[in-house]
C-alpha cells in the first residue's frame, strides 16, 4: 500500500469535504479576493497618505562639489525623512552609473545638484536641481519632497525666504498682473519664516513652516489653484527638473502600492487559508476518525503528506483566483513572467503550507491551533509588511531583523521582485528568497513530521 | 462453526504476555490468549478493564511495552507493519466517521485508504451499504443518521476490505435495541461467512449468546477463558450464567464494577 495512494486518498476526500462547506469555501476563497480589491483600491487612492517616522533612500551626485553644494548635501543627511546614499563614508557615485541603476530599477531617485550650484546660490538666486526618478514610487515622492523641503531650509537659510515665498506664491497660482502685490506679500511672509527661523532655534521642536503664522496669507489663499498638491507644492521650495525612469517592461497599471497589497494581503490571506486546511488534522483527530486513520496500511506519514497536497491544491486555487481578479480589476499584468510566478507562487505555497502543517502538528486542540495561528499570521502581516509596505523604506536595522523573521516579507519581497523590479528567477535576490523559504519549509516540514509522530501516532 | 471445531482449527491470532501501561498505569497486565480461525471471541469486562487497550494493540495504534503476537503463524507486529494492519480491520469504540460525507462517500474514502479502487471498491461499498442496511441512505450524508445507523456504518467500514479479523470494541454500547439486533445478525453473518471476530463487550447477556468463547478481563488481568459453560465449570458454578461467573471470579458484580 504505497504512501501516494493513501495521501491521494486523504487529498481527495479532504477537498470533498472542503467544497461541501460553502460558507468555508466563501471564506476561503471570496474574502481574500475582496480584500485584496478593497486594499489595492485604498492602496491606490490613497497611495501611502501618511508617511509615519519613516525614510527614503535618495542617491545624490555632487556635480558641483562647491562649499554651498556640500552644505546641501549635508542638509539632505540630516533631514528625518531621508536616507542619503552614498552614505558619507561611501564612495562618490556620478550620473552614468544613477541612469543606468534607475534604468534596471535598482534604485529609485538620484538627485543632481547641477555644476554652477555654488555660484547660482552666490547670486541670492534658487539653484535649478535635477531628480531622475521612477515616477511610480508615489510613496516616496511624497518623503522626499518633505526631505528636500527640509534641507532647502536648512542649507539656504532665512536669507531666501523671500524667493522662496515668491516662488511658493507663483506656484500657488497668482496671476502675473499681481506681481507687485506678490512681491509685497512675499516681503512680508519672509518676515514670518524670518520669525519662524528664530523661533525654531529658541525651541528647536518647531516643524515645517506654517503659511498660517505669516500676515496677508489670506489673500494667497484665495486664488490658490483648486488642483494643488500640497506635498509638491512645499517640496518645491527649490526648482527641480523631474527626469523619468520607468523600470523596463513594468505593467502601466501597476503601482508600487498596488502591486504591494495584492501581493501582501494575497500572501495573508493564504495563510489563513492554508491554516484552516491544516488544522483539519486536529479536528479529526478531535473527531476520532484518527484511529481509523492510522489503521491504514500505509506509512503513516501519508497522512499528514496527503494533507500537505490538500492544502497546497487550495492554496494554488486561492492564489490563482486572487492574481486572476487582482489582474482583472486593476488591469495587471502579474503573469509577465510566467514561469518565475509559477515557481515563486510553488515555493510560497510550500513554505505557508509547511508553517501551517507545523502549528496543526504542535497544538493539542483547534482552539490552540487557531489561536495562535491567528496570532502569528496577524503579527507576521504586520510585521512582515502585508498591511503597510515597509520594505518599500529603510526601518531601523531592528525592525528590518523582525522582518527578516517572518515569512510575510520573504513572500512579498518575492513577489515583488518579480511584479514591480521585473526581474526573474535569474535574479540573486530572487534565487536568496526562494531559497530562504524553501530552507523555511524543509525546516518546518521535518519538525511538523516529528511532533506529528509524537501527537498523533503515539497519541492514538 | 461450533466451538470445538473452532478449538481444534489452527488459532489466527495468538498473544502472548501482552502488557501495555499508560504512563503509570497498568492497563493490560500479561493478556494471555489466542483465536481460532473462524471464531467470534469475546472479552468481556467493566469498564476500565483494558479491553481497549488490548484491541488497540493488536489494532497497531500502540505498541505493547512487553509480550508478543502472532498472527497466522508469524510475528505480527502491526504498529510498525503496515502489511500486518493490512490483515485486520478495526472498528473503533467511537463512531470514526466523517458526518459532512455521506454513507457511500464515507465508504469509498476509507476503501482507498486501504488499497481498494475500481470494481473491487465499487462490490466492497455495495456490500458494506448492505452489511449496515443503508443501501436506501447511500447518499446521505453520515451527520442525519441515527446513532443506531452510525455504529452500523462504522461496523461496515471496518469490514470494508474483507480483513481476516475484525476487531470490534463494544460495538453494541449505547445502541437502542432494534440497531443492537440488527449488529447482533451482522456479526454472525460475518461469522457465518468465514471471518474470525475479536469483540469486546461489558453486557453479559450479550457475551453469552453470541460468542464462542469468551476471556474475562479485569483490572488488566485475563481471569478466564473458554465458552460460557467452560467459564461456569472453571469457576465452580457448572450451569450458571456469566454473571454469577464474574462474581464469583472477581468477587463484585460486573454492574458495580
Ligand atoms: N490514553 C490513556 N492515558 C492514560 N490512561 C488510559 C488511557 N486510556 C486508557 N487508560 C486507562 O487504562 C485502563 C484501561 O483502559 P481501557 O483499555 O480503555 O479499558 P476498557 O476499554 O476496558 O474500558 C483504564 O484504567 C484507563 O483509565
Ligand atoms: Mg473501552
Amino acid at each position: 500500500m504505497s504512501t501516494l495512494t493513501t495521501a491521494l486518498a486523504m487529498a481527495r476526500k479532504d477537498l470533498r469535504l472542503y467544497f461541501r462547506d460553502r460558507t468555508g469555501m466563501a471564506l476561503g476563497f471570496l474574502l481574500p479576493i475582496v480584500l485584496v480589491v478593497i486594499f489595492g483600491f485604498v492602496m491606490k487612492v490613497v497611495n501611502g497618505g501618511d508617511s509615519g517616522p519613516s525614510r527614503a533612500t535618495l542617491w545624490v551626485v555632487d556635480q558641483d562639489g562647491s562649499e554651498a553644494s556640500r552644505a546641501f548635501v549635508a542638509a539632505l543627511r540630516s533631514a528625518e525623512t531621508l536616507r542619503v546614499r552614498p552614505a558619507a563614508d561611501e564612495p562618490a557615485v556620478d550620473e552614468a552609473r544613477m541612469r543606468r541603476d534607475l534604468a534596471d530599477g535598482e534604485l529609485h531617485h538620484a538627485l543632481l545638484l547641477p555644476a554652477g550650484f555654488g555660484a547660482t546660490v552666490a547670486k541670492r538666486e534658487l539653484p535649478e536641481l535635477r531628480m531622475l526618478r521612477d515616477p511610480d514610487r508615489t510613496l516616496e515622492q511624497q518623503l522626499i519632497a518633505i526631505g528636500m523641503m527640509q534641507a532647502a531650509i536648512a542649507a539656504l537659510g532665512p536669507d531666501f525666504a523671500e524667493a522662496f515665498t515668491t516662488r511658493m506664491l507663483e506656484r500657488a497660482g497668482l496671476p502675473k498682473e499681481w506681481r507687485e502685490r506678490t512681491t509685497a506679500l512675499a516681503r512680508g511672509f519672509a518676515g514670518g519664516v524670518r520669525r519662524l527661523f528664530e523661533e525654531k532655534e529658541a525651541q528647536a521642536s518647531a516643524k515645517a513652516p506654517a503659511a498660517g503664522s505669516a500676515e496677508g496669507v489670506s489673500v494667497a489663499a484665495e486664488p490658490a489653484s483648486p488642483s494643488l498638491d500640497p506635498a509638491d507644492f512645499l517640496g518645491q521650495l527649490v526648482p527641480v527638473v523631474n527626469e523619468e525612469f520607468r523600470p523596463p517592461e513594468r505593467p502601466r497599471q501597476l503601482t508600487f502600492m498596488l502591486s504591494h497589497s495584492v501581493s501582501g494581503i494575497g500572501v495573508m490571506m493564504l495563510m489563513f487559508g492554508l491554516m484552516a486546511c491544516a488544522t483539519q488534522l486536529i479536528r479529526e483527530r478531535e473527531e476520532g476518525v484518527l484511529p481509523r486513520l492510522l489503521g491504514a496500511p500505509s506509512e503513516r506519514a501519508a497522512l499528514l503528506w496527503g494533507k500537505y497536497l490538500f492544502a497546497l491544491l487550495i492554496g494554488a486555487l486561492q492564489l490563482a483566483l486572487l492574481f486572476a481578479v487582482g489582474g482583472f480589476v486593476f488591469e495587471v499584468d502579474f503573469l509577465r513572467d510566467p514561469v518565475a510566478f509559477l515557481v515563486a507562487s510553488f515555493v510560497i505555497l510550500l513554505a505557508i503550507t509547511s508553517f501551517g502543517m507545523l502549528i496543526a502538528a504542535w497544538a493539542r486542540t483547534s482552539k490552540q491551533a487557531e489561536g495562535l495561528s491567528t496570532l502569528l499570521i496577524l503579527v507576521m502581516s504586520a510585521v512582515g509588511g502585508a498591511w503597510f509596505p515597509l520594505q518599500a523604506f529603510d526601518p531601523p536595522a531592528a525592525v528590518q531583523v523582525a522582518m527578516r523573521c517572518t515569512l510575510t516579507d520573504w513572500a512579498i519581497r518575492t513577489y515583488q521582485a518579480l511584479f514591480w523590479h521585473g526581474h526573474g528567477l535569474r535574479d540573486g535576490d530572487v534565487q536568496t528568497n526562494l531559497a530562504v523559504l524553501l530552507g523555511f519549509t524543509v525546516a518546518a516540514t521535518v519538525a511538523a513530521r516529528a511532533l506529528f509522530e509524537r501527537r498523533y501516532v503515539r497519541a492514538a | 462453526m461450533s466451538p470445538t471445531d473452532a478449538q481444534r482449527a489452527a488459532p489466527l491470532l495468538e498473544i502472548e504476555s501482552l502488557r501495555y501501561r499508560y504512563g503509570q498505569r497498568l492497563a493490560v497486565d500479561g493478556a494471555t490468549f489466542a483465536i481460532a480461525r473462524g471464531e467470534l471471541f469475546g472479552l468481556l469486562g467493566p469498564n476500565g478493564a483494558g479491553k481497549s487497550t488490548t484491541l488497540r494493540c493488536i489494532a497497531g495504534l500502540i505498541e505493547p511495552d512487553a509480550g508478543s503476537m502472532r498472527f497466522a503463524g508469524a510475528p505480527f507486529t502491526p504498529a510498525t507493519s503496515g502489511a500486518d494492519r493490512a490483515r485486520i480491520g478495526a472498528v473503533p469504540q467511537e463512531i470514526a466517521l466523517y458526518g459532512e460525507l455521506t454513507a457511500r462517500e464515507n465508504l469509498d474514502f476509507f476503501g482507498e485508504l486501504h488499497g481498494l479502487s475500481g470494481a473491487p471498491l465499487a462490490a466492497a461499498i455495495d456490500a458494506g451499504l448492505a452489511l449496515a442496511g443503508l443501501a436506501d441512505r447511500a447518499n446521505d450524508r453520515v451527520k442525519s443518521f441515527s446513532g443506531g445507523m452510525k455504529r452500523r456504518l462504522n461496523l461496515a467500514v471496518g469490514n470494508l476490505h474483507a480483513p481476516e479479523l475484525l476487531l470490534l470494541d463494544e460495538p453494541t454500547a449505547g445502541v437502542d435495541p432494534q440497531s443492537r439486533n440488527h449488529l447482533f445478525e451482522s456479526l454472525l453473518a460475518l461469522r457465518a461467512a468465514g471471518r474470525t471476530l475479536l469483540y469486546t463487550t461489558h453486557y453479559m447477556e450479550e457475551a453469552q449468546r453470541l460468542c464462542d468463547r469468551i476471556a474475562i478481563i479485569d483490572a488488566g488481568k485475563l481471569l478466564a477463558i473458554g465458552t460460557a459453560s467452560e467459564l461456569a465449570a472453571q469457576a465452580g458454578l457448572p450451569g450458571a450464567d456469566l454473571e454469577a461467573v464474574f462474581l464469583r471470579l472477581t468477587g463484585r458484580s460486573l454492574r458495580d464494577a
